[in-house]
């Protein structure tokens, strides 16, 4: 199994034209009380890209501003989130700075089609009351078009896809298991082959076993159609299996970017090292250190780099100034005035 | 010496359904294990969900009674466990830790209330300040200090400074056993260690043993001394925990092994970087 998911992880090169642009987006929930503005920087100037045909890896902690960050891409922006500023660009949706900013058709259009989303419990997706053939009615037929015999015969093929046969198409979400209602998720994500998806941590609530099978099937699927996905999770391990590149994130802002395996390599930022050299393994019995500290508040983040007070390598620059995002190596980013300096030297 | 937990042939069977229709479900099949046999220990379970294992941490709080087979604390039946006083002087002794410090604590109280109520009820505390020596002792032993604490609500705190207080919090009555169902699996990656180390110093510093209940296989090699693998609610494989996870026999246990997401695959023959 284990090598099944390497060999399969080792198949083609991104190419290097994005699917999508985010350029210094700034995202913060914004309240006003009594004329007095309060802002939580979830996302606080933030820059990638997703390449065509890569499954793109976001790793951070809880209030790290990840959920934030595609929340907006996927244009769920409502009030108190309010897209401050930078801009989002599809390659499927030109003209506009992001779903947020599209006119309700033009979403309409495009969701499912060219972006969808498997969110982290299955349930919230699938209607408790519907059967799934009904849900993938609701959901797709219309993106597909055809007649309705053929759209069923192209959900049956497709759910074999992910290793479901025909029968789970009469059956009630109830009446599945868990790692048998996220596969019909990612079934339903990716039967209209969209050019861009959106994974929030599929895998968290499923057991170990499903987990390996559920990561196994996103990655084969991926390499069949060719969509980009855009996979989050806090799970280093996940990442370190599935994504072709990696972004670390940290209090709202990117703290490292790097193909997969690089980053696991030669992690460049201090926070990145952490967090792969805390991760037990078996048969290593060497102590592992915890981090000093804990993550910072977003309504009142420190000043210059947010993780200063907790590094180990912080000096005086770093409380005074924002580390901006450099390319130190080949297609390696990283936001820290220490290593930038190390590396360039 | 005696052992502080003795597990014997214990089952645990619940009935689902109606009258005529009861199905029974056997959560917890024949378990039997040893804790802190002459000296301290991390005792870990190993299972999935539905592997019965938090069926079994219920049993050792004395929640729920075996359908059959005894659990001995000190060689006292729990089941026997009957009355205020009784019951007081077992959770003395016997303390739990939960999987979500969010839940665990009511978020409308503040967080001292919780320690100065444990000191009051487990510690003999007479006075407001003994109930504040006794909970700033047991704050240090896991790294803060009641002026950290003092006056704070649930949401002031991470989510790993809420779990190290309801660590000091089972601390104050001075327990033996510690159960703790799954105690790192809510808590962020940079402060689990934090945790997991902390469980490492409460047994070699305080001499307390402790039920370490996780499907988490890294950490469980990490801290734990002995453990068993439950799948189904039976033990499919027991032992040491550095040999079982070298070296699991049983398939189950192997295939739990085997899904063990390694960081290092990453550095060997991954992604796009490997492609000539």
């Amino acid at each position: 199994m284990a090598a099944e998911l390497r060999t399969a992880a080792s198949a083609p090169v991104a190419a290097r034209d994005p699917v999508l642009r985010v350029r210094d987006l700034q995202a913060h929930f914004r309240s006003r009380y009594f004329g007095v503005t309060r802002d939580v920087k979830a996302v606080d100037g933030i820059t990638f890209d997703v390449r065509r045909n890569e499954i793109y890896g976001l790793a951070g902690e809880s209030s790290s501003g990840k959920t934030t960050l595609i929340k907006t891409i996927a244009g769920l922006v409502k009030p108190p989130l309010e897209v401050v500023g930078g801009t989002i660009q599809f390659d499927f949706l030109k003209g506009y700075d992001g779903l947020h900013a599209a006119p309700p058709a033009e979403v309409e259009r495009i969701r499912w089609k060219n972006l969808s989303y498997i969110m982290q419990g299955s349930m919230n997706v699938l209607n408790p009351l519907r059967r799934i053939r009904d849900t993938f009615r609701d959901f797709a037929a219309r993106h597909m078009g055809g007649s309705g015999a053929a759209f069923d015969r192209a959900v049956f093929d497709h759910l074999a896809r992910v290793k479901l046969d025909g029968s789970v198409l009469e059956a009630y979400p109830h009446e599945l298991s868990g790692g048998m209602r996220q596969r019909v998720t990612i079934a339903l994500a990716t039967i209209c082959r969209p050019d861009f998806i959106i994974a929030d941590e599929p895998t968290t609530a499923l057991d170990v076993l499903v987990q390996k099978d559920v990561l196994g099937m996103i990655r084969s699927i991926q390499r069949e159609i060719g969509s980009s996905v855009l996979f989050v999770t806090h799970d280093i391990g996940v990442h370190a299996h599935l994504t072709d590149r990696l972004a670390i994130m940290y209090a709202g802002r990117l703290a490292e970017e790097a193909p997969t395996r690089e980053i696991f390599a030669r992690p460049l930022h201090p926070y990145t090292k952490h967090l792969i050299a805390s991760l037990p393994r078996i048969g290593d019995d060497t102590p592992r250190q915890a981090l000093e500290g804990s993550p910072p508040s977003l309504a009142d983040p420190p000043s210059g780099c947010r993780f200063h007070p907790r590094c180990p390598l912080a000096m005086d620059i770093c409380k005074e100034r924002v580390p901006p995002m450099v390319e130190v190596l080949p297609d390696h980013r990283v936001a820290c005035h220490a290593v930038e300096g190390s590396v360039a030297a | 010496m005696s052992a502080l937990l003795t597990v014997d042939g214990v089952f645990k069977t619940f009935a689902r359904g109606g009258l005529f229709s009861a199905r029974r479900v056997d959560a917890v099949k024949d378990v039997s294990f040893v804790v802190g046999d002459g000296r301290p220990e991390i005792f870990t379970v190993i299972g999935e969900s539905g592997s019965g294992k938090s069926t079994l941490a219920r049993m050792i709080l004395g929640i729920h009674a075996p359908s059959r087979g005894r659990l001995l604390l000190d060689g006292m039946d729990i089941a026997s466990v009957r009355g205020g006083a009784a019951r007081h002087a077992f959770m003395a002794k016997v303390q739990p830790i939960f999987q979500n410090p969010f839940e665990a604590f009511n978020p409308l109280k503040r967080l001292d209330h919780y320690l100065f109520m444990t000191a009051r009820r487990f510690g003999n505390a007479a006075t407001v300040r003994e109930e504040e020596e006794q909970a700033d002792k047991a704050l240090r032993q896991v790294g803060l200090s009641l002026a950290e604490a003092r006056g704070r609500f649930p949401h002031e705190l991470s989510g790993g400074q809420l779990q190290r207080i309801a660590i000091a919090r089972a601390l104050i009555s001075k327990p033996r056993l510690i159960v703790a169902d799954e105690p790192v699996s809510m808590v962020d990656a940079s402060l689990r260690m934090a945790i997991v180390n902390q469980f490492k110093a409460l047994r070699d510093d305080l001499g307390i043993s402790i039920i370490y209940i996780t499907h988490d296989l890294a950490t469980a090699y990490y801290i734990s001394d002995r453990l068993i693998i439950m799948q189904k609610g039976e033990v499919v494989e027991a032992g040491d925990a550095r040999a079982v996870l070298a070296a699991p026999r049983h398939p189950y246990s192997r295939q739990l092994r085997d899904a063990v997401l390694l960081p290092d695959v990453a550095g060997t023959a991954h992604g796009p970087v490997s492609a000539p």
